[in-house]
């Protein structure tokens, strides 16, 4: 077991895979942060030398990611229900924000949009 | 309608879309001042904009808006509703 950034991951997990379980890191994020420390991108978290899981948290605390970055998408949503805009008037009626067709096929806005939004 | 223009990316080269509104000659506008009438929905709000009341037009009647700082960059007709939200009515002859 491995602790990168207070969070335990097993030793035979993808590395690049354990780190798009945050909240903020995808794909394109855990690809760049691999690169930036020369580890191989089928390099096991169990496979990690000290020093590398050491400048990965460090990195990891410095970035917007998990709780912080959620607050952020939850104030920006909030901001614009407040000022009244058309986009939070469809974030708080759960229906698509972005102009989308509402005639038919819109059951992920009904699932995720609202005030407090699901992340 | 547009949900919001700001969101459909203007080129940098035209520049925010400026309309010539017969905004009032002296700041702050005195009170009792009628709001500034207006059908472009699609004007960029401007910073000295901000405290003033407009009325635009929602395709049908004329609402009024005050501007505040949050809304500069954004675009009039997004703080005016055009749609009515739908609602049954009961008829009365079947």
């Amino acid at each position: 077991m491995v602790f990168i950034l207070g969070v335990n991951f097993p030793e035979r997990n993808l590395l690049k895979k354990s780190l798009q379980t945050f909240f903020g890191v995808g794909n394109d994020t855990s690809s760049r942060l691999l690169a930036r420390f020369n580890i191989h991108p089928t390099c096991r978290v169990g496979e990690l030398a000290n020093k590398q899981v050491l400048d990965l948290t460090a990195v990891l605390s410095d970035m917007k990611i998990e709780n912080d970055l959620r607050r952020e998408v939850l104030n920006d949503i909030k901001r614009l229900k407040e000022t009244g805009t058309y986009r939070g008037r469809r974030h708080a009626l759960g229906l698509p924000v972005r102009g989308q067709r509402t005639r038919t096929q819109i059951k992920t806005p009904v699932r995720l949009n609202r005030m407090e939004r699901r992340l | 309608m547009f949900p919001t223009r700001a969101l459909l990316g203007r080129s940098v080269w035209k520049g925010p879309n400026i309309v010539p509104l017969a905004l009032p000659r002296t700041l702050p506008p005195p009170p009792n001042t009628p709001p500034i009438r207006t059908q472009k929905r699609a004007a960029t709000i401007l910073p000295n904009f901000v405290g003033l009341r407009f009325a635009v037009h929602n395709g049908k009647t004329y609402q009024d808006i005050t501007i505040t700082e949050e809304m500069v960059g954004r675009k009039l007709g997004e703080y005016v509703a055009t749609r009515k939200r739908f609602t049954y009515k009961q008829s009365k002859n079947k």
